[in-house]
Formats: structure tokens, sequence, C-alpha cells
């Protein structure tokens, strides 16, 4: 009986599924919402989606309503490119956003190029082709960005550091991570750092002490960790365990400021692209009220990255007037400058050949006494 | 010397899993690959109860045990037995659907956000000095002493206890168990409730020492080649098995390459399958020689 | 034979090739003609969305027929089915990128991989059985993608190595409707292969080792021989699966191949019912339609917009219990449902059939 409910369901699903209204913006979204990384990617889905909610309890954009159309990828290329491919040709999206794992980016780059629609990466790491000279369909708002972090990380513990450096590295087992620590590695030679060990681990470990102890045995006094929140913060945990009590520094993902509230390590720094919500900006009071009236399970500190993307989305769609279609919005979106109310450095503008952004923000925090303190203010890369 | 304490946590962890396994496989000959899902749930109960009984740590930990086993008798009187006598993959793949329907309730409930049982019970996580220079943390510490602690008791109370001999009648020749009079459902469930609890407890000390991650099953799958490679239905084997699989990882991390720590067990269950198949002390099975 | 009798009375069988050909009776005749006029119709009156699954259904058909032909009827318990499918994908992807290879030669390529890797997973199964082979499946799956994971980290490809689709003289292979019939033609060429083997001395060997195997071994069949048989004639077909996978999503990276994809491939073999190609058929479209029709239905309840993010774990949650209800009240799987519903209208009006033999 169960299973002749499930087969009519199915039946009639799969065979008339009805289209989009189609009298509002249509946006498609594929993220990771549940799999293993979905800890980083879901609450930036979350605010994205707050975000349009509340531009469309405004009135939405250029009168008309956004609909934003959300499918889960569980961080499986294939499942991303078939949700792609459903939201162009079935809900008619005029621009897709991904929100996922770099490994969906590759099958998503292929469909939304085969139909011509703008492919907005939101949470993600920036891949290569949004830099200059850009891929015309590609767009980035994520604030971290392969090389320039490692720069401007570099550039820090240079200023900071007291004695000659010895810079340990800490990476996880994915081709981006260990990618960007090589990239750190060479630079830190050019700076008169000694690199003293790379430790690459692997995701799902039950002990990050051996790892740990390796490189703690390299004898460094810094060590940078480029990586999913997961494991940087577990490797400084491993160090601290085995005694080790010198200045950590790394990547602020969105579970930064939680986390530096619950270690209370004084010598543990985050290089953000983000304000974070502790410099209470008006901003952050809004998205706190947000966040509560939306009764959302996720704290609102985790939601500066997806409402960032929001704003972009809401600006471009601002542009392209209506009726928009994907050609008008991508115009729209390769001359844009998105306001981001200090949630970053400044704002984000995007250009015809350069869809990532003309200039980075950064500041670095850490724990000091009992709160949070900025140890450097908005420093500015050129991206030429 | 550290080397030598970093071996022995990573071997109790994968001990405490690995009895799991075997206790299950053992008495009922089923695979529970829903183990690490347990483990992982075992560890959310605590992250419930933590903040039912916050300010008393004792209770709550207490509390999450009790519901852990409460867990394992129900997923048997409802599942489980009503898969006796199926054929076994379809028993595996009913663990299998167990695990996934686990993982997607765990999202529902407590969202995919790493969470810190820690801070909900309100302990620290202090470090402390053993000899040669070597350092652990509280929690690895009380997670060696508690397999420790499970793996006795499990002995003893598989040799010496009404119930436990029991179980290893039910789990040598069930028929001639049922014949006897051992009410084997009552057995199984019993197996399942302390197989629960054993995970539970494992979950519940790595997530006080290192936190809690929805990914946290997939270390319940690579605890799978210790209790293989000592035997499926040897305690003692799973013991030895997880020693092994620990030592070989934690050395090849550091004279060798760390990402191999990765596929290392599942090397050595290789090896072992080619070698002996029944592990070092488990029961010789219907195997061919060709 | 293992062919069930004709359906229409009054059919007799007066020579050995009727005796043996695959199409008997006239309603047979009938509904396969139909079947694929409906078939070949489809992309023509469905939208690209629905083109899109039609297609997913297919190349996930021809993996699970090549399972089907490993668990359900030569008996050998295969856990690492992705790991095969990666090899076939990565083959092709390797080849393709590394020295641009065409797809006549990428696919033949597929097709060897496939079966020196099926080769090595069988080597197992002829000392192990049941649980231990399940295992040592499982275990290989492991390396394999070990093996693929270091091999696009080495090389560079870290989101993937893109492939290009295939091209015949100048020819492009990339849009919905050619991808249709490309893969609906390799489906029912599996299919076929898949029942030529069944009716020929390979099949009968299978059921044999799996059914009684000292019986077997004392009837003189070579049990060791047929046993990697099974295994490389598996893995040669998921191969092809992979290598076609690979050309139809235009990418090719080890993330998709992960140990859920194989529990998904195991799922369908039993979902649809063991020891029946059927069975395959119906489990693969199951298991590929279901994660989209239950967004469609929780798609129905009102304020939906406000759990977006819990819905995908309400999908996996629901796999996990729609898996648990056919195995706990269903163990024949589609294939027995299918059944039921023929025998009633079979019998009609009758309720019961006759001891005296025929299909359960």
């Amino acid at each position: 009986m169960i299973k002749r409910i499930i087969l009519s369901a199915i039946g009639a699903c799969a065979l008339a599924l009805p289209a989009a209204a189609q009298d509002a913006y249509v946006v498609g979204l594929t993220g990771a919402l549940t799999g293993p990384p979905s800890s980083t990617y879901a609450p930036a889905v979350e605010a994205l989606r707050i975000y349009i909610d509340r531009v469309n309890a405004g009135g939405g954009v250029n009168g008309k309503k956004i609909q934003l159309v959300l499918e889960d990828d569980g961080a499986q290329p294939s499942k991303a490119a078939a949700n792609t491919k459903k939201l162009i040709t079935q809900d008619k999206a005029v621009l897709v956003v991904n929100a996922s794992l770099s490994s969906t980016y590759a099958p998503m780059i292929a469909e939304t190029k085969n139909a011509g629609v703008p492919l907005l990466f939101a949470s993600g790491v920036c891949p290569q082709s949004v830099y200059p000279p850009a891929d015309p369909l590609q767009f980035c708002t994520t604030g971290y960005a392969s090389h320039f972090d490692s720069q401007a990380t570099l550039d820090f513990v240079k200023a900071t550091a007291k004695a000659p450096v010895k810079i340990g590295f800490s990476a996880m087992a994915i081709p981006l991570s260990r990618g960007e620590m090589d990239y750190a590695q060479d630079l830190s030679k050019t700076m008169d750092m000694t690199p003293v060990d790379e430790e690459v681990i692997p995701p799902p470990t039950a002990d990050y002490t051996p790892f740990a102890t390796k490189l703690k045995d390299a004898g460094p006094n810094w060590v940078y960790s480029w990586a999913p929140w997961v494991t940087q913060v577990r490797t400084l945990e491993a160090l601290r365990k085995l005694g080790w009590q010198d200045e950590f520094i790394a990547w602020g993902h969105i579970e930064a400021e939680g986390d530096l509230a619950r270690l209370k390590d004084d010598k543990f720094f985050v290089v953000n692209a983000n304000a974070l919500f502790q410099d209470a900006l008006p901003i952050h009071k809004e998205i706190e009220e947000a966040a509560k009236k939306a009764g959302s399970k996720y704290p609102a500190q985790t939601m500066a990255e997806g409402w960032i993307g929001g704003m972009a989305i809401e600006a471009a769609l601002k542009g392209a007037g209506w009726p928009a279609d994907a050609i008008k919005v991508r115009a729209a979106m390769e001359n844009l400058k998105i306001d981001t109310k200090g949630l970053r450095g400044g704002s984000i503008e995007w250009n015809k050949d350069n869809h990532f952004r003309t200039r980075l923000y950064y500041r670095v925090y850490r724990w000091s006494g009992d709160k949070i303190v900025r140890v450097q203010d908005w420093k500015t890369y050129d991206v030429k | 010397m550290q080397l030598v304490v970093n071996i022995v946590v990573l071997a109790s962890i994968y001990a405490l899993i690995a009895c799991g396994y075997v206790l299950i496989y053992r008495v009922s000959r089923v695979l529970n690959l829903a183990h690490g899902e347990l483990m992982m749930l075992g560890a959310y109960l605590l992250l419930a109860t933590a903040s039912l009984f916050s300010g008393h740590p004792a209770m709550a930990l207490a509390a999450a045990a009790l519901l852990s086993l409460l867990t394992g008798a129900l997923v048997y009187v409802f599942l489980m037995r009503k898969m006796t006598g199926e054929m076994v993959l379809a028993a595996i793949l009913t663990t299998v659907a167990l695990g996934i329907l686990i993982r997607g309730v765990a999202v529902l409930i407590w969202s995919a956000q790493q969470q810190y049982p820690a801070v909900a019970l309100g302990v620290a996580n202090p470090s402390l000095s053993l000899l040669g220079g070597a350092r652990i943390s509280i929690w690895s510490l009380a997670l060696v002493l508690t397999n420790l602690a499970v793996y006795c008791g499990l002995f003893l109370f598989l040799n010496f206890s009404r119930w436990g001999m029991r179980m290893r009648a039910a789990g040598q020749n069930p028929l001639l168990a049922a014949q006897r009079g051992i009410n084997l459902h009552g057995v199984y469930a019993l197996a399942w409730s302390l197989s629960t609890l054993t995970g539970a407890l494992a979950g519940i000390l790595m997530a006080l020492d290192s936190g809690l991650t929805t990914s946290m099953p997939v270390i319940g799958l690579k605890a799978f080649p210790a209790a293989l490679v000592g035997g499926l239905d040897s305690l003692a084997g799973a013991l030895l098995g997880a020693l092994i699989v620990a030592s070989a990882e934690v050395l090849l991390i550091y004279y060798v390459d760390p990402l191999l720590s990765d596929v290392v067990p599942f090397l050595v269950l290789i090896a072992m399958l080619i070698v002996r198949p029944w592990g070092l002390f488990g029961t010789r099975e219907e195997l061919d020689r060709v | 034979m293992f062919r069930p009798a004709p359906r229409a009375s009054g059919y007799f069988r007066t020579d050995y090739a009727q005796d043996l050909a695959l199409v008997q009776t006239r309603a047979e005749r009938v509904s396969v003609v139909v079947v694929i006029f409906l078939l070949a119709g489809f992309p023509f009156l469905a939208s690209p969305f629905a083109l899109d699954l039609a297609c997913q259904v297919f190349l996930a058909s021809i993996g699970a027929l090549s399972l089907m032909l490993l668990t359900g009827y030569a008996g050998q318990i295969s856990l690492g089915h992705a790991g095969l499918i990666a090899a076939g994908a990565f083959t092709t992807g390797i080849l393709a990128r590394e020295i641009n290879a065409p797809f006549w030669i990428t696919l033949p390529a597929s097709v060897v991989s496939g079966m020196l890797l099926g080769f090595v997973f069988g080597l197992p199964s002829l000392r192990l059985r049941g649980l231990y082979l399940a295992v040592s499946t499982l275990a290989l799956h492991f390396v394999v993608i070990y093996l693929g994971g270091e091999y696009e980290t080495k090389r560079g490809f870290s989101t993937g190595i893109i492939v290009e689709p295939p091209r015949l003289a100048g020819f492009k292979l990339s849009d919905g409707r050619g991808w249709y019939f490309v893969l609906l033609i390799a489906a029912a060429l599996s299919l076929i292969v898949c029942i030529n083997l069944l009716r020929s001395r390979s099949g009968r060997a299978w059921r044999a080792v799996h059914a009684r195997e000292p019986v077997a071994e004392a009837l003189g069949i070579n049990i060791a021989g047929y046993k990697l048989l099974a295994f490389i004639i598996s893995s040669c077909m998921t191969s092809v699966a992979g290598c076609l996978f690979a050309y139809y999503r235009g990418f090719v990276s080890i993330e998709a191949f992960d140990l859920f994809l194989s529990i998904q491939y195991v799922a369908m073999i039993i979902i649809g019912g063991m020891g029946s190609l059927l069975g395959a058929l119906l489990g693969a479209a199951f298991v590929t339609l279901f994660p989209y029709a239950i967004e469609d239905l929780l798609g129905l309840l009102p304020d939906v917009q406000k759990l977006a993010g819990d819905i995908f774990a309400v999908n996996y949650a629901a796999f996990g219990v729609v898996m648990i209800l056919f195995l706990v009240l269903e163990p024949l799987g589609l294939v027995g449902v299918w059944r039921r519903m023929q025998n009633y209208f079979l019998l009609w009006p009758f309720k019961h059939r006759p001891l005296a033999g025929l299909r359960k």
C-alpha cells in the first residue's frame, strides 16, 4: 500500500512538473545544505534567504518580487550539475548561485556556460576565472581568495613577529587548501621566513594529535592554516594540547567569532575580510534582528557572507530592470558596485575584466582578556 | 614518547568503536554499518541532556548513556528483529539505511553546525603532562581509561554473568540456545543496547575532546577494519586489531606521509583478508580455498 | 528454462527456435512495440528537465544491471560499485585530458581498465564469501577513491577534470535529445547483453554457483573461473557506464564517487528485487527519481520556503525510511509488487493461483 502511494506520487510528479510563475525574478541556488561541509555553507544560504525575504517584504526589486529557488547538492558535483540544469531549464532562472564545495564548480560552470546564464559564487572560494581577465559569466562575492589571503597573512606575520619567523603550515587534504599552503610556503621564503613543515590532514580524522606532533616537532614559532574551519581549529587545539605556546594564524571563516570566544586563546589570530559582529555596526544589528525574526537556528554571527551574497543579487537585479533575462542580468553585473555597509572594508566593484573585486580589505582579530580585539584595521590590496 | 601516547589514544578510540561491531556480530552475525551514526547520535544525546541538566555534568553524562542503551534496544525491537533470517546483504543494507535515517534526523533536529558539548556541559579540557615529555588531554585520558573499563567489564560480563553466558551461547549456536530456553530476542536486544552504549561512549568522549561534527560516522567506518583484523567475533582481537591499525596510522603519519592515514586502515584490512580472513582471533568461518 | 510460461492460453511452442525466442506471444510483441514507440516519442513531448531525468535513469540502469548480474545472479556481494564507475570515468577523463583522446579510444580503454579492476575486485571472491567479500570490496573501493584523489591533486585538477563532449565526424553530442537516444541505446544494449548472458552457459553456471556451490563444482563447473568472469563482465559494463557518465556530465571529480553512490546502487537492486533484470531497471528508476519526488511532495506543503534548509535533510532521512520499509515489508522489491499486480489481472476474477507451478 505504501509502495503504491509512493509509486503513484513519483509518477505524478515526474511527469507533470509545474513551471515557475514568471511574474518575479527567478534566482536559482544550489548549495551544500546537507553533507559533511554543510556547517560552512548552510548558514550562508540561510542568510541569503533571509535577506531576499526581507527585500520581498519591502516590495521587492523594481516592484517585482525575487523568487529564490533553493536546491541541495550535498557537496556532490553530479547533483550540483543536475540541479543547475533543472534551475535553468525548468525554473528559468536568470541567475544561478553556487554555495557549495569547490568540486561542484566545474560542472556548474559547464552548464551555465551552455545556457548563457550568469553564475555567482557566494560562499565557496572564488575560482581563478573571476580574477582579471574574467570569464564573462562568472562572478564571486566570497570573502576569501587564494593567493591574496596568504599574501595578507604573511605580511601581517612579518609586521608583527618579534623574532625571526619559523613558520609551519597546516592544510586539509583537499586540492585548494594544499595548493594554497604550497603557495604560502614559497612566498614565505621570499619574505625572509623559514618554512619548517607543512602538514596535510585528511578530512575525517579521529585525532589531530599525531599530525600536530609532527608539526610541533619541526619547531615553528608561527603556524598558518588556510583550510576549512574544522581543520584550522582542531590543529590549533591539538598543538595547544601538546604544549606548543606560540602564535597561530588562520582564515576567519563564519565559525571564527564563536570559536574565538570559546577558546579564549590570546595567541590565536584570525584574518578576516568580513567585520566581526563584536564591532557592533548598524548592519550587524540589522542582521541580528532579521535572524531573530525569521527564527533561524543558525547564530547571526555566521550570516555575513550570505548577507553580502543577497546584497549582490539585489543590486544586480535592480540594475537589470524589468523584464529581465539572463543577458540583461549579466550586463548589469558587469558594471556593479555593491555597498556592503561596513561588512567588508569597502564596496565590491565589478567591471568587465574583474568579476572578483578591485580592492581587497583585510582585518586581523584576536582574543584578548575577555573580548575580541582588532589587531589590524582594514588593509587594502589592489587586484590587478 | 609522544608517539606512544598518540598511538594509545587512537587505538583506544578505534577499540571502543570496534567492540560495538564485535558485540553485535558475535551474537547475531549481523554487521552493523550504522554504528558510526549511532556513535554520533550518542554525542548529540549528550548535547540534549546537557541543556536539560545544565550545571550537573555527571547527571547529563549518565542520562546520555542511559538514553543510548534505550536507543539500541529500540533499534533492535523495531527494526532488526524483522530482519532476522533474511539474507546477509539485506540485513547490512537495513543498517545502512538506518544510518542514513539517523544522519538526516540529526541534521533536522540539531542543524549542521559544529557543536561543542564541552561548552554545553561547562567542563574544560586541560592538558596533562606525562613522563617523557608527552602530553595528553583530560578527555583523551578519560577515553583510554573508559576503553579499558569497558573491555574489562565486557569480559567479566560475558564470562561470568548469566546473561553474558546466554549471549555467548546464542552467538555460537542460536538454534540450540533457543531450544535450551534462552530468550533470543532478549539476548539480541541486549547486544544491541550494549553496542550502542559503547559506541555512544566513544562518540561522547570524542565530542568532549575535540567537538562534534556531522562527519563523525566516517570515523566509525575507519574503525571497522580494526574489528575485522582482530576477528569480528573476538573482543580481545578487537583490542589488538585497534592497536595494530592505530600504530600503522600514527607511524605512517609521522615518518612517511600524512595523507596515507586515511587509507591505511583499509590497506591493513585488505592485507588481513588475503592472509587470514577470519582475523587474528576470530573463529574460522565458511571460506573456500581455490 | 528460466523463462516464465507464456501468459496467453492456447499457445504452443512447436520447435526450438520458438522456445528460444525473446518475444513469444502476440501480447508480448505488441507491448514491446508500444514501449519502443513511447520511449522514442518521449523526448519530443517532455520538458528538458524530464529529459535529463530520463537520461540519469538510463545511466543508472546500466550500472544497476551490471550489479544485478554480479550480486543478484552470481551471488557475489559487491559494495565497491562506485569505485568501478570511478575507474571508468577517470580513465576517460585522464585520457581525454592528457592525450586528447577521442571517445572511440577512451571507451575501449575504459572497458580494459574495468576488466583489470574487476579482476582485482574479484580475486577476494575466490576465498571469501558473504560478509567478508562485501567488506573486501568496500576496502578496495576506498583504495580506488584514494588513488583517484591523489591523481587529481598531483596533476593539479583541483576542481575536477573537464571532459569535452564526444565528437563524431564533426558532429558534437551535447544536446538533451541526442544524449537521450545515445543513453537509451546503451541501456538497451546492456539489457540485451545481460539477457543473453543469463540465457547462456555463463548464466546457468552463475545461477548454479549462487544456489549450491559444492553441487555446482561437482557438476564440473569451474567455480573460480565463473566467479571471476562475473566480476570482470560486471565491471566492464560498469566502466562503460562510468565513461558515459564522464561525457554526459562533462567533468570527472572524485567526490562524485563516494560510498553513498555504492549504497545507492545496492539499494537499486534490492528495492527493485533481487534476481530479476526488470527489478534492476525499476530499482534504478525508483532510486534516481525518488529525491525529486520527495522535493515535489514537500513543495506542496504550505510555507515551504521557511523550512528550505530542512527539506534536504528530510530528503536524506526519507531515503533511509523508504529503504527500510522496502527491506522489511517487501523483500521481493518492486518486481514483487509488479508481479502481484500482474497476477491480480491475470487471475481475475479468481484470487489465488493453483499450487501447480508458476511464479511467486
